[in-house]
């Protein structure tokens, strides 16, 4: 009946042909999508199933001469958050609360970061350095919220805690300038970084490269396997020329001193090997990882980052002296044997000028005039032999100029003198030149370079760059570095000028003002100082060297307590215990 | 004697048709296996998924073994119960997801408005083959239309615009191989594609209007969105360049008829104020699915990020798939709804090109053996039911399909025999059971 129904039979044939047309047309767009631009849309594909979460790479670790542990890496959780995919308008508010109350952070924060998460569809860190037991309480999260998940990296810690936290440094938070400036070196924004000291320094060979997982998640952001571990490469480790056990005895000592602020610094005279570098008020590095972000603030807000004993300037006081009668007795302005009467005081003009000891010293020659520090006796030299050659012999010490030690923001101290004077356009005094004589007035000098003066004064006169770096060895199999001593200058004294000042120290730490300082079985020589301070109490210094008898001495020392008034009491004990340490006496294990 | 052929003994069974359609049931089961293992719901979709599959087989053998005339005789009784099943299911059906679509029948639900479809095919076969004579006749599609409507109005309540999208061209189709003048088909589809073009123009004059290099003209069209002068004024000026067209031809002696003229501003200005109407009435989702298939990066997360995770998916799949299982678009749930609407992109991305054209070239297979069923079928009823089925399967082919590549805007419809759907399978399945039983009798000896 149909068949021969020929009009509708060539509708229906019509019907047919625009439906072979649409398959045709399908199968070109397929073929376009399949064949052709196959390629393209397999990376979509990938790149909507990956993501990859950077790993920090365990630092280097920095050891001390002897190979204790001061800095190292350990495992610990991260967590972090992948956002999903999927449009599904999670509300992360719920999930941030709930974070907030676990990491003790404020929410507000939380729920920004997961937005941003969201938006730029990449994985944050939401916390680090987890402890255990939140770590557990987290992975129940996990089940909850997906997207929420711990990995572990690489985590620096500071055995000691405390402990040559200016020497060392820490590692803080990238800031976005530093992260604009570094992004090309495989920093990330949420990246830390080598804050201060070594840390600081060394932050290029200490970080190594970090590794990373390439993750599979599904379209919410959960986790389903690792598809790929990119090895992260350890940093290259420090061998330090810091003796621990000496570090740790300074820095005890000057925290528990009478005002707990200064510095002390130990070198050993015979390669200029930094023993000890201790500034006080010190932090501990640890807690500014720490997983509480309100430990964090407090340390960053209240962190004593200025390093004392390098960039702290100050007037050396009376430690000042061995360099004036080294200049004096050398030049052979200063007869050894001629004795001076001190009434307590000195007029110049109208101003008088009082020596320390406000009853006078009497009857007093240079033996017992650098051993009592009898400032009369040296106002008188100094008026003799003139600021000018005192001056120089501060040139000849390298004081007015940085030692070179590798440590940032070092301060090369201010010379002072006539000739300094001139190049600031102003006159120079006979007062000017009285103050000189006992150190103060506008000479200004570190408590590294006073270490390095007494180092000086240890070994006769080599004048070693202070180095703290001993050994470093490279993580990628490259040879060592190895630091060996540096010598930058020779103060060239007569035989009879060292055997004189050697001994007037000695008669310091027997006789004088330091008799704290004496240690059976050591030969101990020093010079004890009070820096003037206008705005408070002195300053506290003292610098001293040691040797066991017939050997040269093996360690020099300055120690700087602010505010601490005189020496005797204050900076000499530290001295001694630092001194004690480095012979190996009460060394901890 | 009789021949091999006219008995029926060789040709009883049209086993093209029954390896396209159990081909496609195949690749559909294994696809189904693959897409929705990452689901909580995994046995309990297999489990439906198989069962359906063995009440589709078992009602196909029914449907090829049982005469088809029946409907014809009984069209009305057919047509109640559809509509009986559409009503039960607004009242007592279960909603999922904002659609009042399923019915619990004891141990398993059932979408009335899947059957509706192969329903209304079975009764508008009766009804145009009764109208043979008038088939010419404008009221015979006023008639078709008011039959399908109030099954139309009731899938909409559901409300399940997509579905009841597929009776128009299911009509069409019908009433084009039926029949019926060419000339009022295409004043309805030229009203039909008006009405729907409206809320594109919208769209696209809305998210181009930087581009588009007069400014006043977008925000001229735009003042038309909303009846006034501006939509009069536009109403106004087409009808009087028809006007003026007819004058012309009428000058030239070109001998059209003047009806042509007067029909083509009627149809248009009927469908741009019906296009005006529902670009005001679209709900929000509706609005989004046309915002991401005219300006896909409009919005690249929103809207158009489901066609655009299944472009990725299909073309990720390459030539030869990731293989079953392995798909990371579909496994890791980046495809939405990737085992029913976008199945599509599931078999693209793990069975490659090779399974996508098996799929499209199975499912032409299957057309064309419907069509050539439609030709050998021996009444105007079994052809009308054949032509209606196979408008039905190019449509759902042409639409899915399409939205799985990024042709045609997003609507929820799923691929018959492919998708996961246990009422759209069984439908299917015994649909094409009739059309082999229009097959098996096309001699009218039987």
């Amino acid at each position: 009946m149909i068949r021969d129904h020929s009009a509708l039979q060539g509708r229906l044939r019509f019907l047919w042909t625009l439906i072979w047309l649409s398959g045709v047309v399908l199968g070109l767009r397929l073929f376009q999508l399949q064949i052709l631009q196959s390629s393209r849309y397999k990376l979509a594909a990938e790149r909507n199933r990956s993501q990859i979460i950077p790993q920090a790479a365990p630092r280097g670790r920095i050891y001390d001469r002897n190979g204790v542990l001061l800095a190292t890496s350990v495992p610990a959780f991260t967590l972090i958050y992948i956002p999903g995919k999927r449009r599904d308008n999670v509300d992360l508010r719920p999930l941030a609360r709930e974070l907030a109350r676990e990491l003790k952070q404020d929410p507000r924060g939380l729920y920004a970061k997961l937005q941003q998460a969201v938006r730029q569809e990449t994985a944050v860190r939401l916390a680090e350095n987890l402890p255990r037991a939140t770590m557990f309480r987290l992975s129940e999260l996990k089940s909850i919220y997906p997207g929420i998940d711990l990995i572990v990296e690489a985590r620096r810690y500071y055995p000691f805690g405390r402990f040559a936290s200016h020497l060392i440094g820490y590692l803080g938070r990238i800031d976005p300038r530093s992260w604009e400036r570094l992004r090309g070196k495989g920093y990330r924004p949420d990246s830390r970084i080598g804050r201060l000291g070594l840390e600081g320094v060394f932050e290029n060979e200490l970080r190594g490269r970090d590794g990373g997982i390439r993750l599979e998640v599904d379209a919410r952001g959960r986790i389903k396997r690792i598809l790929e571990r990119i090895d992260w490469r350890a940093g290259d480790d420090l061998h330090l020329t810091i003796d621990a056990s000496i570090q740790k005895v300074a820095d005890e000592a000057l925290r528990n001193s009478k005002t707990g602020r200064g510095a002390v610094v130990a070198i050993d005279p015979r390669t200029g090997d930094i023993l000890a570098l201790s500034s006080q008020p010190d932090f501990d590095p640890n807690a500014l990882l720490s997983p509480d972000p309100r430990v964090v603030i407090k340390q960053v807000r209240d962190l004593p980052e200025f390093d004392y004993a390098i960039s702290g300037n100050y007037p050396p006081g009376s430690t000042f002296k061995p360099i004036v009668a080294a200049a004096g007795l050398n030049e052979g302005l200063i007869d050894p044997d001629e004795s001076v009467y001190c009434p307590g005081y000195f007029d110049l003009g109208h101003r008088r000028f009082l020596c320390w000891q406000h009853s006078g010293h009497h009857e007093i020659s240079f033996l017992m005039g650098l051993a009592q520090s009898c400032d009369v006796y040296f106002y008188k030299m100094g008026l003799k032999m003139g600021a000018g050659v005192i001056e120089r012999y501060e040139r000849e010490f390298h004081l007015g100029r940085k030692t070179g030690v590798i440590l940032a923001g070092e301060s090369g101290g201010r010379l002072s003198g006539p000739a300094a004077r001139a190049e600031s356009g102003r006159a120079w005094y006979d007062g000017d030149t009285l103050n000189l004589a006992i150190g103060q007035g506008s000479l200004l000098v570190t408590p590294l370079q006073m270490a390095l003066v007494a180092a000086t004064l240890a070994n006769h006169g080599v004048i070693w760059r202070p180095h703290c770096i001993k050994r470093i060895v490279y993580a990628d199999g490259r040879p060592d570095y190895v630091q060996s001593p540096e010598k930058v200058g020779f103060v060239q004294l007569k035989d009879s000028t060292w055997s004189l000042l050697w001994r007037a120290m000695g008669l310091v730490v027997t006789d004088g003002t330091a008799h704290q300082a004496q240690i059976p079985g050591l030969e101990v020589r020093g010079k004890t100082g009070t820096a003037q301070n206008p705005r408070g109490e002195d300053h506290a210094w003292f610098i001293a060297f040691a040797n066991r008898p017939g050997r040269p001495p093996s360690v020099a020392v300055a120690v700087l307590v602010m505010n601490g008034g005189h020496a005797s009491g204050v900076a000499v004990p530290i001295a001694r215990q630092v001194i004690a340490a480095a012979f190996g006496e009460g060394r901890t294990p | 004697m009789l021949t091999r052929a006219e008995s029926g003994a060789k040709g009883r069974v049209d086993w093209a048709l029954v390896f396209a359609a159990s081909s496609l049931a195949l690749i559909g089961t294994l696809a189904v296996f693959s897409a929705a293992s990452p689901l909580a719901s995994y046995a309990s979709i297999l489990r439906t998924h198989f069962m359906a599959l063995a009440l589709g087989a078992l009602l196909f053998l029914l449907g090829m073994n049982f005469n088809y005339q029946i409907f014809q005789d009984q069209a009305k009784a057919v047509y109640f119960v559809a509509l009986a099943l559409l009503a039960i299911v607004l009242v007592a059906g279960s909603a999922h997801r904002g659609h009042r679509a399923w019915l619990h029948m004891g141990f398993f639900t059932f979408q009335p408005a899947e059957l509706a479809r192969v329903v209304m095919i079975l009764v508008l076969a009766a009804f145009l083959d009764a109208r043979a004579r008038k088939m010419r006749d404008l009221s015979t599609i006023l008639y078709t239309m008011a039959l399908a409507a109030p099954v139309m109005v009731l899938i909409l309540k559901q409300p399940d615009f997509s579905t009841a999208l597929t009776f128009l061209p299911i009509m069409l189709g019908m009433l084009f191989c039926g029949g019926a003048d060419i000339a009022h088909l295409l004043a309805f589809v030229g009203y039909g594609l008006t009405t729907i073009a409206m809320p594109l123009v919208y769209t696209f004059v809305r998210f181009h209007s930087a581009e588009l290099k007069t400014e006043a003209a977008a925000r001229f069209v735009m003042r038309t969105s909303h009846f006034g002068a501006a939509t009069a004024s536009v109403l106004l000026a087409a009808a009087a360049l028809c006007l003026i067209a007819w004058r012309l031809s009428v000058l030239l002696r070109l001998r059209l008829r003047a009806a042509y003229f007067a029909a083509i501003p009627v149809v248009l200005s009927a469908g741009v104020l019906s296009g005006i109407f529902v670009n005001g009435q679209m709900k929000g989702y509706q609005r989004d699915r046309f915002v991401a298939y005219v300006a896909p990066q409009a919005d690249i997360q929103g809207a158009a990020y489901h066609v655009h995770q299944s472009q990725i998916a299909i073309g990720s799949g390459g030539p030869w798939g990731k293989g079953l299982f392995n798909g990371t678009q579909s496994q890791l749930g980046f495809l939405p709804e990737r085992h029913t609407d976008f199945i599509f992109s599931v078999v693209g991305e793990e069975m490659g090109f090779l399974g996508t054209m098996a799929i499209l070239c199975l499912y032409l297979l299957l057309i064309w053996r419907i069509v050539a069923i439609a030709k050998l079928a021996r009444d105007r009823y079994g052809f009308l039911v054949c032509v209606g089925l196979a408008t039905m399967f190019a449509f759902e082919l042409t639409l899915n399909v399409g939205m799985c590549l990024g042709l045609m805007p997003v609507a929820g419809i799923p691929l018959p025999l492919i998708s996961y759907g246990g009422s759209s399978l069984v439908i299917t399945l015994w649909s094409l059971g009739i059309v082999a039983n229009v097959y098996s009798r096309r001699y009218a000896l039987l």
